[in-house]
């Protein structure tokens, strides 16, 4: 008896629950499509979207594009890599006109799908399709959004070659450092831009360069940040993700400068980041959407530089001086003119 | 409304006869209650913080339900979802069956597929009929391996697998960064996106439903697998003595000690065939679905499994349910958030009361029972 009253209230209990957001009619959520604007799906590696990288700033271009174009968007998480080819062929299925990849974790899985779709848009971040043997194939239906790193690399060199020449603060050495977390291409690109700035701005600053040897492991990160400074680096310039968190942990613990990378890492260790060198993946993700919507849209490689403002600087902490900055301005401005082509190949090893 | 089968605590010794269909049709009949009320009770819950988070929870389960079963491409990919946890699921039942907790289903999966992943591109070139049992012993024998270790710690020298197995999952986490970042392993051309070299064509489970019958499906062989390792695990435990012995143990070790069955001998055995099926499991994630082994590709399955094992309360069938439904969440959950905007998470939300309400359920009826009887001495 006592069962059947438990289940009798269970029961009771389920009808009450779907029946009140009927009677109450409160509205679904505002991201499902409707109409017929271009329909945009956001697919996002595992990082989630609350990575506070990759991840989040495209999610942040969607929502712009959302906000400001007539777009009807959405966005998918994956939580594993088993996740990529079936949340890319939904949106594919469900005829997007557009259909996002963050990051060169998905390669392979855009490939898979934009074959398979060869009348849906797809872009990939980061990234070029990659066949099964890992081989990069363009596709005339994907757009492969690639950044021009070593301007941003030179901006925050530019500003790390000025406070070393001027002994700003801490930075007493005249030495400044760098470290990647796999010699990969977009992490050298940076590194390259940096060094060319260093060799430009003031060229008797001595520069070192190293390898984490990993984009997760802090620890890995704190070891080489050790090292750098025991040689004399008082300002340090992460491209290590996760891992470069924990060089700037080094450069905070020893009371020195470190420059975050992506994204805006100035809240990472306030008045240790003095600036991060920016991959604007939210304006990329923008442009990209404007252009199916204004029907320009590029398939293969195409480029984000200064110039389209998808690359830059960050906030400035207040021990920056004004000639770094200004120097960073005009920089920006040469690179932008073409008086200045940052080198993309790495120097110091 | 029927009872629910409690174990009978038959006497060490008196081999029980095997249970007819009838009785099996009972139990499977009596058993369900409970596991699918928990999973009615945490859907309520779930549809709680759906309403709390301002959205429509009638909408949000909708899309759920049509984004796991809407289309037949949704309900071939929410079987390819339940495979592994098929497999990881079978892996910690065997264990709990045999009174041990096996949290190391990740850390065994992960083995058998990179072992399944070295012999497939090792051995690339040969033909696929020689090449595919090769690559389903090197899974399966992965993972027996690294399950055996820690039956043959518990067995030797005592020590708790539940520590033995969280470490272990660990351990090969980071061999698996080794391998795959940096590595022996390490595919060349894959430089960034750590990887293995990919696997011979004659090592690719093939996919089973033609295009012209769901376009684009994944549904790979591995299903058949999956479905001949549910019958293994049935067989070994009701149809063996060692699967009689094995459950002795579970129920009681010291007994089954005092009936001459070895419980330290069967702790390895049972181990080792666990981490044979996580390693399967992890063997045909490799073939069937990614063709070479990815770093970090799989972080839950094994995980998930301790909540499948336990809400098809270690029987064969309910395994299947319990992995089918979170093969569900995981598939449909996608399309739940692109749909309703609802964020994916809510997914990890109702799995994780389905373990409360399971776990309370167990709490309650464990201390009834100690209530009505003098408390039994547990053996750890």
């Amino acid at each position: 008896m006592k069962r059947i009253l438990a289940f009798s209230l269970l029961a009771a209990t389920i009808v009450a629950s779907c029946a009140s957001p009927g009677t109450t009619g409160s509205s679904p959520s505002g991201s499902a499509p409707t109409g017929q604007h271009p329909k945009i799906g956001l697919v996002t590696d595992v990082g989630g979207l609350n990575d506070k990288s990759f991840n989040s700033l495209a999610d942040k271009g969607r929502k712009d594009a959302q906000a400001q174009l007539e777009v009807d968007t959405s966005v998918t998480e994956s939580k594993q890599q088993a996740d990529y080819v079936p949340n890319l062929t939904k949106y594919a299925q469900d005829k997007y006109d557009l259909v996002i990849g963050v990051g060169f974790l998905m390669q392979n899985a855009v490939w898979k799908v934009a074959k398979q779709f060869p009348t849906v848009k797809f872009a990939i971040i980061d990234g070029a399709p990659q066949d099964d043997g890992g081989k990069t194939e363009n596709l005339p239906n994907v757009a492969n959004l690639f950044f021009k790193e070593q301007e941003a690399g030179y901006l925050v060199g530019v500003i790390a070659a000025t406070m070393a020449k001027e002994k700003t603060g801490a930075a007493t050495h005249n030495t400044v450092c760098s470290m990647g977390g796999l010699p990969i291409p977009p992490v050298d690109r940076y590194i390259a831009g940096y060094q060319d700035a260093v060799k430009t701005v003031s060229p008797t600053t001595k520069i070192l360069n190293g390898y984490s040897q990993d984009f997760v492991d802090q620890q890995k990160g704190i070891e080489v940040g050790k090292s750098h400074i025991g040689q004399g680096c008082d300002i340090l310039f992460q491209v290590a993700g996760g891992s470069g968190l924990g060089y700037i942990q080094a450069a905070k613990t020893a009371g020195v400068y470190a420059i975050g990378v992506d994204a805006d890492q100035a809240d990472v260790a306030p008045g240790t980041v003095i600036t991060s060198a920016l991959k604007k993946v939210d304006v990329a993700v923008f442009q990209t959407i404007r252009s199916v919507r204004l029907s320009t849209f590029k398939s293969g490689d195409n480029l984000f530089t200064v110039a389209n403002d998808a690359v830059g600087f960050g906030k400035l902490d207040k021990i920056v001086p004004k000639t770094a900055s200004d120097a960073a301005n005009q920089a920006l401005a040469d690179i932008k003119s073409g008086k200045i082509t940052p080198k993309d190949t790495v120097q110091v090893k | 409304m029927t009872q629910i089968q409690q174990p009978t605590t038959t006497g060490p010794g008196i081999e029980r006869p095997a249970p007819s269909v009838r009785q099996l049709t009972f139990q499977w009949a009596g058993g369900p209650a409970i596991p699918v009320l928990s999973v009615v009770i945490a859907l309520i819950i779930g549809a709680i913080f759906v309403l709390f988070s301002g959205n429509d929870p009638v909408a949000a389960y909708a899309a759920l339900v049509q984004g796991a079963f809407g289309t037949p491409y949704d309900i071939t990919e929410t079987i390819v979802s339940a495979i592994p946890l098929v497999l990881t699921g079978l892996a910690v039942a065997i264990a709990f069956r045999t009174g041990l907790f096996n949290i190391g289903a990740q850390g065994q999966l992960l083995v058998g597929a990179l072992a399944a992943g070295w012999a497939g591109s090792q051995f690339a070139e040969l033909p696929g009929l020689v090449l595919m049992p090769i690559v389903i012993l090197f899974g399966i024998g992965g993972g027996a391996v690294y399950g055996g270790i820690v039956g043959l710690l518990k067995a030797v020298r005592g020590v708790n697998e539940v520590i033995t197995t969280i470490m272990l999952n660990y351990t090969i986490v980071f061999v698996m960064h080794w391998l795959l970042q940096a590595g022996p392993m390490t595919a060349k051309n894959a430089f960034g996106t750590p990887a293995s070299t990919p696997i011979g064509a004659g090592a690719r489970l093939p996919v089973i439903i033609p295009n012209e019958l769901v376009l684009f499906s994944r549904l790979h062989a591995g299903v058949v697998l999956a479905a001949i390792a549910v019958v293994v695990f049935w067989f070994i435990l009701w149809r063996t003595p060692l699967g009689y012995r094995l459950r002795a143990v579970g129920l009681g070790a010291r007994a089954a000690a005092q009936a001459g069955i070895d419980p330290a001998h069967h702790m390895v055995l049972v181990m080792a065939i666990a981490g044979g099926f996580a390693g399967l499991g992890g063997m045909i994630e490799v073939s069937g679905v990614f063709g070479r082994v990815y770093d970090g590709f799989s972080s839950s399955y094994g995980f998930d499994a301790i909540a499948v094992a336990l809400l098809g309360k270690n029987s064969p069938l309910g395994i299947v349910f319990a992995a089918l439904l979170f093969g569900a969440f995981v598939h449909g959950g996608a399309y739940m958030q692109s749909h309703a905007g609802i964020s994916s998470n809510l997914v990890a939300i109702i799995q994780a009361f389905v373990l409360f309400v399971i776990a309370a359920e167990a709490l309650v009826r464990s201390l009834t029972r100690r209530r009505g009887r003098k408390p039994v001495e547990a053996i750890a």
